[in-house]
């Protein structure tokens, strides 16, 4: 077997980024789906008002979430499977060589389908068990009538069976694209070594020329970054407007999904950076660079992509929470007029630098037991 | 002066301790040309490694002028790499995603050498400094990999198998740049060999079998890279 359950074990990313999606959606797509039953029992203007903004609200969480965080699996997944190509393609050449067909070692590649599976069940029998908390919580002044909980299996074929079966397929056609290379060039590695090359000249120290180099080779990784960021600075600064906004339950979701998907994103990027450039740190280290300066070298480069992330977390959730209180709830009697938080904003900068430093210094330790004689011999 | 006594050092679990190096000592001079001979498994790479500070020993001392580097921190051992040793490997290990100019400035930014240039030249590599490692021969990257080690000056150089993945003629070419280089800079020089034609360039000669040195001799007249066999 190419793929086996210790490669599936290594993909806890995918596994929770999925448990959180599917949480999320069946949670606020089920509180739809029986909200929308009892309509024709609302009588008051109010409540009419109530109902349809918690529909919207119910339809906006689910699609925004969900769907930042499908999108956050689908790249998360390429990210894997790339990258499990190119730390093994001498064994996926040797395959090639001797005979296997591109179709018969991508075919082995549906078993990246397994986290997802793990994550989308687990997600949905999780928000099952968190379901009433959550119709007690949107419904807590009575406005509407009492929701009932109903178990609808067209969700559970929709957020659990399809996401599983469709990324396996997905897996599988990734991976055959990524194998469209000579079994040669795979036994010799040459793939994993398709060098951007600088389109300026310059005459910067070699750390600087190293750290802006490592940024050339690995764009995909500024997307990561970034996105990170942008996950954590939104959805924290979010949760404290949501506080006062809309529930307590949502202020902690919104923060938890925030929190988890900058950390997880921010974990597989800067590990994949250290592994792809374990060689270079190894080089370094032999002729005496110091821990300190190999991870400034390899890590620092994405910094700014960092900031830049934070920023663009800080305007988006100000423009979506501000298009929230005066589009959608506009009509409602009681919702105050939302302002931009400075302190939230700070406060969530000073733990981002917090964090973001403690992750660079956990690296460097890292890079400091990294063995060299090891990397050598690989 | 390298002064090396009673080096221990040991491969394997508890249960299956495999010693590799069994009470080595032995002395290198200044400037000496040191040519560590022996067949695969003999110990000579994990002798490079170890009085290198690449791998702790397990017992025994490594003194540079007096300094022993065992026992040393990862951060001690670092900074004692910077200032003293260069290193040559048989397999290049040129950082690929920078060119030739900058892997060599890799080398020379530790001890602020801004003269590293002149070394590309002396390699002969003055036309190719924009060139990517993957767009030059065996030979090439080796010639690369020989100016970036000497461009931080060192006081000891390090080869292990510089030649192992070149043919006859790139060999020696090789191996004749390093030996006037060597003249030119005067630093000592400690290679790994299992060539004992290759042997024969050196000032000393030490030969090592099963982890223990069995024959080491003064060589009267060492040969150029032109003058041994192949």
């Amino acid at each position: 077997m190419i793929v086996n359950f210790k490669d599936i074990y290594k993909m806890i990313g995918m596994f929770i980024v999925s448990f959180c999606a599917v949480l999320v959606s069946t949670m606020f797509l089920n509180y739809y789906l029986d909200l929308i039953t009892v309509e024709n029992l609302i009588t008051t203007e109010v409540s009419q008002i109530f109902y349809e903004a918690q529909c919207s609200t119910s339809k906006v969480v689910s699609t925004v979430s969900g769907g930042c965080l499908l999108l956050t699996t689908v790249v998360l997944l390429c990210f894997d499977i790339r990258h499990y190509v190119d730390t093994r393609q001498k064994q996926l050449g040797v395959l090639k060589a001797l005979g296997y067909t591109r179709l018969t070692i991508a075919g082995n590649f549906r078993m990246f389908g397994l986290p997802v599976f793990a994550g989308t069940a687990l997600g949905y029998a999780f928000a099952h068990l968190l379901m009433p908390k959550l119709y007690e919580l949107q419904n807590k002044d009575g406005y509407l009538p009492e929701v009932p909980i109903t178990f609808h299996p067209k969700l559970c074929m929709a957020l659990v069976l399809l996401p599983t079966i469709f990324f396996s397929i997905l897996a599988i056609l990734y991976s055959y694209i990524k194998l469209k290379v000579p079994a040669l060039q795979l036994m010799r590695e040459q793939s994993a070594y398709k060098i951007v090359p600088a389109k300026k000249d310059t005459d910067l120290p070699f750390l600087q020329e190293l750290q802006r180099s490592n940024v050339r080779q690995k764009k995909s990784l500024i997307f990561f970054i970034t996105f990170a960021v942008f996950c954590f600075s939104a959805m924290t600064q979010m949760s404290f407007s949501m506080d006062e906004l809309a529930s307590r339950m949502m202020s902690i979701m919104v923060m938890a999904i925030g929190l988890v998907l900058a950390v997880v994103t921010l974990f597989i990027a800067t590990t994949s950076v250290i592994k792809a450039n374990r060689k270079t740190i190894t080089m370094m280290k032999v002729f005496g660079y110091s821990a300190k300066e190999c991870q400034k070298a390899v890590l620092s480069g994405y910094r700014p992509w960092a900031y830049l992330g934070f920023a663009l977390g800080t305007v988006y959730q100000y423009t979506l929470l501000k298009i929230a209180v005066t589009i959608i709830f506009k009509d409602m009697e009681g919702v105050p007029d939302y302002q931009f938080d400075l302190p939230v904003m700070l406060i969530a900068l000073a733990v981002f630098l917090i964090l973001y430093e403690m992750l660079m210094f956990s690296y460097t330790k890292k890079i400091e037991q990294l063995s060299v004689k090891e990397i050598m011999l690989d | 002066m390298i002064q090396i006594k009673n080096l221990h050092k040991y491969y394997g679990t508890k249960d299956s301790k495999t010693e590799v190096l069994k009470g080595i000592s032995l002395e290198i001079n200044d400037g000496d040309f040191v040519a560590i001979l022996g067949a695969s498994g003999s110990g000579k790479s994990t002798l490079l490694n170890v009085i290198s500070g690449l791998e702790p020993a397990d017992a025994g001392t490594v003194c540079y002028n007096g300094q022993n580097i065992c026992g040393m921190s990862d951060g001690e051992i670092t900074l004692f790499r910077k200032k003293t040793i260069g290193y040559v490997f048989q397999q290049y290990f040129l950082l690929p995603n920078l060119n030739v100019e900058k892997n060599v400035k890799m080398g020379a930014d530790l001890v602020k050498n801004k003269d590293y240039r002149s070394l590309i030249e002396a390699v002969g590599l003055a036309g190719k400094m924009k060139k990517y490692p993957h767009e030059l021969s065996g030979g090439e990257q080796q010639r690369v990999s020989v100016a970036r080690a000497l461009a931080k000056r060192p006081k000891v150089l390090y080869l292990d198998e510089p030649t192992g993945a070149l043919d006859e003629a790139t060999g020696r070419l090789v191996l004749d740049l390093i030996c006037s280089l060597k003249k030119e800079l005067a630093f000592t020089m400690v290679m790994v060999t299992h060539n004992q034609n290759i042997a024969e360039m050196a000032d000393t000669v030490i030969s090592m079998n099963s982890g223990k040195i069995v024959t080491q001799y003064q060589n009267e007249h060492p040969k150029s890279a032109y003058q041994i066999a192949w």
